[in-house]
């Protein structure tokens, strides 16, 4: 696996995408984190009064990061779609299949380099927001005496699986999408329109949708689905169920059709 | 190994996989690309129609057809980028169905160059060269190869169009392949670049590498092929040497007398020789002569013992896409106009001819 990994890792590791990409994800974690910091004394976004004693618990330290995962969830679909679909538009897949004509284990690879690209990414954006929440912490007056106890470096562990996991579940459907599309633009546009406004509409209007629909459940993921009328596990093993099968149609797709790009 | 060895089951199943290999038509022993009935339908289009390919090891073989002839969806099917509808393929000695076994023995082009326009020349071969577990030394060494080094550095998009087919045939030469397939590496080059391509060409099939080169025009490859495949509306028009091709050569010699009024007796005197003479066609006052060059001199003397004076004495070798359509007697009419058989208009095999462009006019 690991020529592959490296083949892939020239074209995602070349500087401008992946300094570009990082500065541009340290960036939102910042974001999130100072504003939810300053969000003390005003209502949340579904209306919950924000207080320092509630940010001041041992997982007040990863709010910053959990508010901004579905960004990072876009960012990991519209890279990998964009990285997959391109190949197809730009006729290097071709040449990559001439070249190892593994097409199971070239996909592999990429997928492997890829998830590799969005863990760098979302423990950059970790780092970022928790660095950032212990700054401005003292200014809002919100104790972070809880964040450093054991109990808050569990919580910053946890919160950075499930921001993870659910950036890899978002990637998932990214690499699905560029598989299908063959295009980045297609690709980028059908994932994200479907993962953002046609879920959230769906889900809206007939709420029970939330608890399966893959997004939104990366969404409940994320957030350690505290507040969501589905558990972790049962999140976790729907979110595990649809990758798998995205996974299977993306490789029987790759494997088995023809490359007239 | 002893009866009671559980290795029973499965051997019996390798029996029926080889029984089920037996079924396969075997390549011969020589040839570095075969096929038996390769068809590729689109549609209810056959865009490929049972080609019988036999390339022979070592050849630098020209597979040449015009727009649309079906000559990227051959190459595609024999580098397994896209499954056969029909018949079979082998690619040195492997089956199309698994390219497994011979693509680290195979470098190609299909389509033009086509690259990550914004990784350098470099890094777009050094992701290839990773696919094939070849070092950056590999890389640099190709890159030589094409000349392309000084500007290895700078991004794809920044190249130009020959800068461009060049680093296609430095990701084809990366694994120093028994076997090369270019498609149509000259498009869009200057006649310097197609020059250089040509004698890069020659010096690959020098070096014992089978080389398949495509092109939709014949004069582009006749001059370096030794072998050619020739393609139309995805059937195989001739396959074979340009030696045989050329034992059908039909060279002619066009003698002009001063006088018009000696065209008739000049005709009927050589004749009289027993020379295969066209009948004189009207408006001409020249008379065409089946013979080579090498008899030049001794019609000469025959019209002058005659008393017949010549104004002009043309040798006239036929170009290979002529020849090739006599020998088929596919002489149609639409593919060479009789206008092309006009001494002007061909000079010898190895001189350039009629400009390139000239040629996809005539052909479709
Ligand atoms: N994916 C496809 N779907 C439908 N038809 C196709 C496809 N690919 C090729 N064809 C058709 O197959 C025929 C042969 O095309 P091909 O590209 O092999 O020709 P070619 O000999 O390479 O021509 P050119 O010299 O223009 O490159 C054409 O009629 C083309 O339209
Ligand atoms: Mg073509």
């Amino acid at each position: 696996m690991t020529p592959m990994f490296r083949a892939e890792w020239v074209k995602i590791g070349r500087p401008r995408f992946f300094f570009g990409t990082l500065a541009a994800i340290a960036a939102v974690a910042a974001l999130g984190a100072v504003l939810t910091m300053l969000s003390v004394g005003h209502s949340d976004y579904d209306g919950v009064p924000v207080t320092a004693t509630a940010l001041a618990a041992a997982d007040g330290v990863m709010q910053g990061l959990e508010a901004v995962s579905i960004l990072l969830g876009v960012m990991a679909l519209a890279v990998t779609a964009a990285v997959i679909g391109s190949d197809f538009t730009h006729g290097t897949l071709r040449n990559q299949l001439i070249a190892y004509p593994h097409r199971l284990r070239l996909l592999a690879g990429k997928c492997l380099a890829l998830a590799a690209f969005v863990a760098v990414m979302v423990t950059a954006a970790m780092a970022v927001a928790a660095a950032m929440s212990f700054a401005i912490a003292p200014a809002t007056g919100v104790s972070t005496a809880a964040w450093h106890s054991s109990a808050g470096l569990v919580e910053i562990g946890k919160g950075y699986l499930n921001v993870l996991m659910a950036s890899l579940g978002y990637a998932t459907i990214g690499v699905l999408a560029g598989v299908v599309f063959r295009s980045p633009a297609a690709a980028v546009s059908v994932g994200l329109a479907y993962a953002l406004p046609l879920e959230m509409l769906v889900s809206r209007i007939w709420s029970p949708a939330a608890t399966w629909l893959p997004a939104r459940l990366m969404d409940t993921f994320a957030a350690g689905a505290h507040g969501y009328h589905i558990t972790y596990a049962a999140a976790g093993g729907r979110i595990l169920l649809f990758c798998a099968a995205a996974v299977v149609v993306a490789a029987g797709l790759f494997r088995h059709r023809d490359i007239t790009s | 190994m002893t009866a009671e060895t559980p290795a029973r089951p499965p051997r019996v199943r390798t029996k029926s996989r080889r029984q089920a290999r037996t079924d396969l038509p075997q390549p011969p022993a020589d040839a570095a690309i075969w096929s038996q009935g390769l068809t590729r339908q689109y549609g209810t289009r056959r865009s490929v129609d049972r080609i019988n390919l036999h390339v022979p090891t070592g050849a630098l073989s020209g597979f040449v057809g015009p727009n649309g002839a079906g000559k990227t969806t051959t190459l595609r099917m024999l580098l397994g980028l896209i499954r056969p509808t029909g018949g079979h393929g082998f690619v040195l000695g492997h089956p199309v169905g698994s390219p497994a076994g011979y693509l680290s023995r195979v470098g190609a082009m299909i389509e033009g160059p086509t690259f990550h326009p914004g990784l350098t020349g470099r890094a777009n071969l050094l992701l290839l060269a990773r696919l094939r577990r070849l070092g950056p030394e590999r890389v640099a060494e190709t890159l030589d190869t094409v000349g392309l080094t000084s500007r290895a550095d700078d991004r794809f998009s920044l190249y130009s169009l020959g800068m461009k087919q060049r680093l296609g045939i430095a990701a084809a030469l990366l694994p120093g392949p028994e076997l090369l397939i270019l498609d149509e590496p000259t498009n869009g080059l200057d006649p310097a670049g197609i020059r250089e391509i040509r004698s890069l060409l020659k010096d690959l099939a020098g070096a014992r590498m089978t080389v398949f080169v495509s092109s939709h025009l014949l004069s582009e490859v006749e001059q370096i092929c030794d072998h050619l495949v020739m393609i139309r509306t995805g059937r195989l028009l001739f396959q074979g040497h340009v030696t045989d091709l050329l034992a059908a050569e039909d060279p002619r010699l066009v003698l002009t007398p001063e006088h018009a009024g000696d065209t008739e007796r000049l005709a009927a005197l050589l004749r009289d020789h027993g020379l295969r003479v066209d009948p004189p066609e009207p408006s001409t006052e020249s008379v065409s002569v089946h013979a080579p060059e090498a008899v030049a001199a001794n019609l000469n003397k025959i019209a002058m013992k005659a008393g017949i004076t010549l104004r002009a004495l043309t040798a006239y070798r036929p170009t290979l896409e002529e020849t090739f359509l006599v020998a088929t007697g596919g002489v149609d009419g639409d593919l060479i106009p009789r206008s092309r058989s006009s001494p002007d208009a061909s000079v010898g095999f190895h001189s350039p001819r009629v400009p390139a462009q000239d040629i996809p006019g005539r052909v479709s």
